[in-house]
């Protein structure tokens, strides 16, 4: 009886981290499906959005639910910036991205990375920090939930159906969704490349700040400038998992991860719990290489 | 070159010719060498492609280039993308049903799932979403049977009864000469005639440059 509990209490912590698995690695999977460019700093923003939670907390008392909206605005603004100086020029007038497009913008996101993480280590000392927030538990039979990862939970699913219905139901997101699929045709319908690829890029980068502020919930003395070496790897996994491109790919693929990281933990240690995880990736890679998702 | 208002206008030449390129040229894919495009009076030849067909030319590109992965309408919706086509979109969608009744059965369909036909359908509808003073035809004959070219055909007829314009690339010479009021025939990247098709059915340029080996 006691290892069904075990087993049920494991299962929900790994749906609820799941969840904000999939918000952090959501942003990635937009910008790589539609853009088709793997932003190696990818970590690197996340850690960024999980410092605003901290500052925010700190300066302003918001708690990382409320910091995620102004996450989420930041990131718009930076998302642009970062397509105009590091996308715009290798992707304009192509029908799709070269080869040596792929290699610039890895090598420049890799040195971005680089240059982010290690200014943060200046900027905010390597010491880690985190922010305390806890508005209590939740009973459901014999599992306690914290109402904080709960909520989080909650606003992560929020956060990946916003950004679906925006890219079914709008023109802009159809458009979006067009891009990914024909950069020309797009253009010969009268859309402007430029501006659909960067707001795609954006949005991205929204997403992903906003899961940073999100995922600080989970580790209440994990923020640190180093700690997108962990959760950029993890966001790669879950995209590949749920498909790039597919927007109920990285739910599918973070509560995959999520739940299967849980349960190890439940037996080994942390540590091996994360190296098992990302040997999934190997059998979907060598029998589903288009994701779990259809 | 030239295409005036209301009229058909064909490219015809061999594999190679530079038909392609020469409508990438006027549609803004490709950037001219030297010399100008000018559409409805006014120099183009800086404009990227969205703001021509923002401007009122259209394309059917080679090869469709429809959104696979989209359904009918969301192709077709997509076409009135910009401002000026977005205001009158529902009623381009009906004039578009109307002229093509089978994609309206189709609406909700993925565009993958559509026969070459109806595929070519939806790239002329999505094109006359942006509601254009001008049409760009590639090849729009290409991998259809006999029967279904010759419907598309009659339907850009009808087209032209509207008032549009359309310039057409055809390997389907025969085809394409039919319904044109002006023909170019090209060889290498230059125009070896030109003129009326009646005109041109019988010359010895077009005969060269479709039949002759060397």
């Amino acid at each position: 009886m006691v290892a069904a509990e075990l087993i049920v209490t494991d299962l929900a912590f790994g749906l609820m981290l799941g969840c904000v698995f999939s918000v952090v690695a959501h942003g990635l999977n937009m910008i790589w499906g539609v853009v088709k460019v793997v932003n190696i700093a990818h970590g690197e923003f996340i850690m960024l959005g999980a410092y605003g939670a901290y500052f925010l907390n700190l300066f302003a008392g918001l708690t990382p639910l409320e910091t995620a909206p102004v996450d989420a605005a930041i990131g718009l603004l930076v998302g642009y910036a970062f397509y105009y100086a590091f996308l715009h020029r290798e992707l304009r007038n192509k029908e799709t991205i070269t080869l040596q497009s792929e290699m610039v913008t890895l090598a420049a996101t890799f040195g971005l990375s680089l240059f982010v993480s290690n200014l943060a280590i200046i900027l905010f000392t390597g010491n880690p920090v985190g922010v305390n927030y806890n508005p209590g538990t939740l009973q459901f039979g014999y599992v306690r939930v914290p109402l904080a990862a709960l909520y989080v939970a909650i606003l992560s699913v929020l956060i990946i159906m916003g950004t679906w219905l925006f890219l079914e139901r709008t023109f802009i997101g159809s458009a979006i969704r067009a891009y990914a699929q024909d950069v020309t045709a797009t253009e010969l319908v009268g859309a402007n490349p430029a501006k659909v690829a960067s707001l795609a890029t954006a949005l991205g980068f929204a997403v992903t700040m906003a899961g940073g502020a999100l995922l600080t919930v989970w580790i209440p003395v994990g923020i640190n400038p180093l700690m997108g070496a962990l959760y950029a790897p993890i966001s790669f996994v879950i995209v590949v998992l749920g498909g790039p491109g597919k927007m109920w790919g990285s739910l599918v693929g973070g509560l995959t991860l999520g739940v299967v990281i849980d349960l190890l933990q439940a037996f080994t240690t942390a540590q091996i719990a994360y190296a098992a995880a990302f040997l999934i990736l190997i059998p979907v890679l060598v029998f589903r290489p288009e994701g779990l998702l259809k | 070159m030239q295409c005036k208002d209301g009229t058909i206008s064909v490219i015809v030449g061999p594999n190679g010719a530079g038909k392609t390129t020469t409508l990438k040229t006027v549609n803004g894919l490709l950037k001219p060498w030297s010399g100008g495009i000018y559409f409805g009076g006014s120099d183009v030849t800086d404009l990227p492609a969205f703001r021509r067909v923002e401007g009122g030319l259209a394309s059917c590109p080679e090869g469709r280039r429809l959104f696979p992965q989209l359904s009918t309408e969301a192709n077709l919706l997509l076409g009135a993308y910009s401002r000026r086509a977005r205001h009158a979109a529902e009623t381009t969608l009906d004039f578009v049903y109307g002229l093509f009744p089978r994609l309206k059965e189709r609406a909700k369909l993925n565009v993958g799932k559509l026969s070459g036909g109806e595929q070519q359908m939806v790239s002329i509808g999505r094109a006359l979403m942006t509601r254009p003073k001008m049409i760009i035809l590639d090849e729009p004959s290409l991998g259809l049977a006999p029967k279904l070219t010759a419907e598309i055909f009659e339907k850009l007829v009808e087209l032209r009864k509207e008032g549009l314009s359309m310039l057409i690339v055809e390997q389907n010479a025969v085809q394409a000469l039919g319904v044109a009021d002006y023909a170019y025939v090209l060889q290498e990247g230059k125009v070896i005639n030109e003129g009326p098709p009646v005109e041109l059915m019988d010359s010895e340029e077009l005969r060269k440059a479709y039949f002759s080996i060397e």
